[in-house]
């Protein structure tokens, strides 16, 4: 009965891992998918997306509901959790992006750079799934947090660019304003949160040690 | 990884008749090392000046910025590299005309442009990705 | 026959008190629970009280030649002591105690035989000097060891976890065979038991003082000293247990508190010397002084006026 009880505390600890990993790849492909769909005007690709966010808010709760039965040592499930909720709350970011690229079309001279941030966003959330590999793995994720501290900067440098162009566009009311205005705003939030989600990675590393 | 997914597309320009004063100014302002020269006319073709052009050529030299004119100090043509070029190539390229900035350009047009720096973060990248053998 | 309750009255206490060093930590933290804690002490005190115990027993029943009565309150004053440093969670030793008790009651029969003491003492010293080496060296081992390894996150879960399971295992058995003496080797001295009966009965007495009231000192122990991680609180564990098995080997009964905060001691050593709490560290130096020098005096009260 020990034996079972030793074994079966392995397998509900893969199985978080791997939920978890099940969770970062869907970002990696809202934000994929996100891309895509704003360089192509494509208005089913949007309603891909927030299908993804859906599902992703199933994988959090069962995640947290697996780390709460029992899964790994009670001093590291609040890390586990918390990083699992960031990653959720940027999928909420991509999809409030997605909502709202249905309702509106970027302006021409703000594609472009727009375009390029929703291509950073991928490849940052490539980096975060590179990133959480390692450190289950147990390996040093201090170099793949490097690289998304550099993307993190590029994007950065691109929404002072996206912002001092918008500021020029003349707006035709209020609520076009603001939609462009939110649409902006989450695409550069977004990388915001993906470095924050890694931060969380690295306490989550050095915990473990 | 393609170079052109790690260019930076904020170009800054001057006119070849501004005075290099006026390029140091951008170039301070904007935290930049190089600006792009447009020609006049027809017949006339893009040039770049460099932080290195001013400081070496005008200040070093103690001539008064505001009577030089940038076209004066700008090196012509600007080297063009395709977007889809490799950064190891692109690396190479740069060694060998000894330069610290390549353009990205797209039929004739300038996309964006690659310095040092940005190689160097590309290479920090592809590491992290695994993407080179070692 | 009836002397032998003040003996079991001690194992009770020591069971209580000395516990907490073995699964506090666990405990503590929410890594062991209580319950799966106390039922393994309890089962390998008992086991390593029956197979090693007797090692012991020589040594104290050596001190000074005792008479049934004397060693009943022997035992009383010893266990008194301990219950009362348990009550005020300071977590004390049993061995101090019942040599400072059967000294005391040595002084009046003339019979304290104080070179025995000597060779205790240097044990007692010994104990948690030991525990730092031990627990230093162990640290610096092991943790090479796991990050050469390269073992992802599930698996260095799983050898936490399990880890503390069995290194408390083993440290309920060496706390067992070590410390049994002190509670029923007074009653081997005096010739009432053969030294196998009195380590069965002191072992079934320590793990009754398990069961029954160790939450108290379990949740102090833990919180107390030094933040553990559980890859520290493994290393504690394990260099304590090897601590008490020496001196077991030896024949000296120490202290498992002793050999406890040396280990801890050691660990934080390893990084930075102020993860000690000070504060706590005072408060069981001064137990460590108060337990002989009362029990001692419980003792030769009771049988200089009484007897």
């Amino acid at each position: 009965m020990v034996f079972r009880k030793i074994f079966s505390q392995g397998k509900k600890e893969l199985d978080v891992i791997d939920d978890i990993r099940r969770q970062i790849k869907l970002l990696c492909s809202a934000c994929e998918i996100f891309r895509t769909a704003l360089e192509k005007q494509d208005r089913e690709l949007f309603w891909d997306v927030i299908d993804l966010e859906r599902e992703g808010d199933s994988i959090r709760r069962e995640v947290v509901s697996h780390i709460y039965e029992g899964a790994f040592l009670p001093y590291l499930r609040p890390d586990l959790c918390k990083f699992v909720e960031i990653v959720d709350e940027v999928l909420g970011l991509v999809k409030d992006a997605a909502s709202l690229g249905l309702n509106m079309e970027l302006p021409e001279q703000l594609k472009d750079d727009c375009t390029r941030v929703a291509l950073l966003n991928f490849r940052m959330s490539e980096m975060l799934l590179f990133t959480y590999e390692a450190v289950v793995k147990g390996q040093d994720p201090r170099e793949k947090m490097l690289a998304i501290r550099i993307y993190e900067k590029k994007i950065d440098d691109l929404k002072a660019a996206i912002f001092g162009e918008a500021y020029r566009i003349p707006i035709r009311d209020f609520w076009t304003g603001k939609r462009l205005s939110d649409m902006i705003k989450g695409l550069t939030m977004i990388s915001d949160m993906v470095e924050d989600a890694s931060d969380h990675l690295q306490i989550i590393h050095v915990s473990m040690r | 990884m393609r170079v052109d997914e790690f260019m930076t597309t904020k170009i800054e320009t001057i006119d070849e008749n501004g005075s290099v004063y006026d390029a140091v100014e951008t170039m301070v302002n904007r935290r930049i090392r190089s600006l792009v020269v447009l020609g006049h006319g027809r017949d006339s073709v893009d040039g770049v000046v460099t932080a290195r052009d001013v400081v070496f050529k005008v200040l070093a030299k103690g001539l008064n910025p505001k009577n030089v004119k940038v076209a004066e100090i700008a090196s012509r043509p600007i080297i063009c590299v395709d977007g889809g070029m490799d950064f190891q190539e692109v690396s190479t390229l740069m060694e060998k005309s000894n330069i610290a900035r390549v353009f990205i350009c797209e039929q004739g047009k300038v996309k964006g442009l690659v310095s040092l720096l940005d190689l160097m973060a590309a290479e920090l990248i592809m590491r992290a990705r695994g993407d080179h053998g070692f | 026959m009836w002397t032998i309750l003040s003996g079991i009255f001690l194992g009770w206490s020591l069971g209580a008190n000395d516990s907490a060093n073995i699964f506090g930590t666990g405990v503590a933290t929410g890594t062991v629970r209580y319950r799966t804690a106390i039922l393994l002490t309890a089962f390998f005190v008992l086991v390593g009280a029956i197979l090693e115990g007797p090692k012991c027993m020589r040594t104290v029943g050596e001190l000074s030649t005792v008479l049934p009565m004397e060693a009943f309150v022997c035992a009383l004053a010893a266990a008194v002591t301990m219950t009362l440093l348990t009550i005020l969670a300071v977590p004390a030793s049993a061995s101090q105690a019942i040599v400072g008790a059967i000294l005391g009651a040595g002084i009046i029969s003339g019979t304290a035989d104080f070179s025995q003491l000597y060779k205790i003492v240097v044990c007692w010293v010994f104990t948690p000097i030991a525990g730092i080496t031990i627990s230093y060296s162990l640290y610096r081992i092991l943790y090479f060891l796991l990050q050469r390894s390269a073992v992802g996150i599930t698996t260095r879960n799983l050898i936490y976890s399990t880890g503390i399971l069995v290194t408390g295992s083993y440290g309920a058995y060496c706390l067992g065979s070590n410390n049994v003496a002190n509670v029923t080797g007074v009653y081997v001295g005096a010739g009432i038991l053969t030294s196998e009966t009195a380590a069965l009965i002191g072992g079934l007495s320590i793990a009754f003082g398990v069961l029954t009231y160790s939450r108290k000192v379990m949740m102090t122990v833990g919180k107390g000293i030094v933040p553990l991680d559980p890859f520290s609180a493994l290393i504690a564990v394990l260099a304590a247990a090897l601590t008490l098995h020496i001196f077991t080997q030896i024949g000296v009964p120490v202290s498992s508190s002793q050999a406890v905060v040396g280990a801890v001691v050691g660990i934080g050593l390893v990084g930075d010397v102020r993860t000690v709490q000070f504060r706590m560290l005072m408060k069981i130096s001064g137990g460590w002084i108060m337990t002989p020098l009362t029990a001692g005096i419980l003792a030769y009260v009771p049988i200089r006026w009484i007897l």
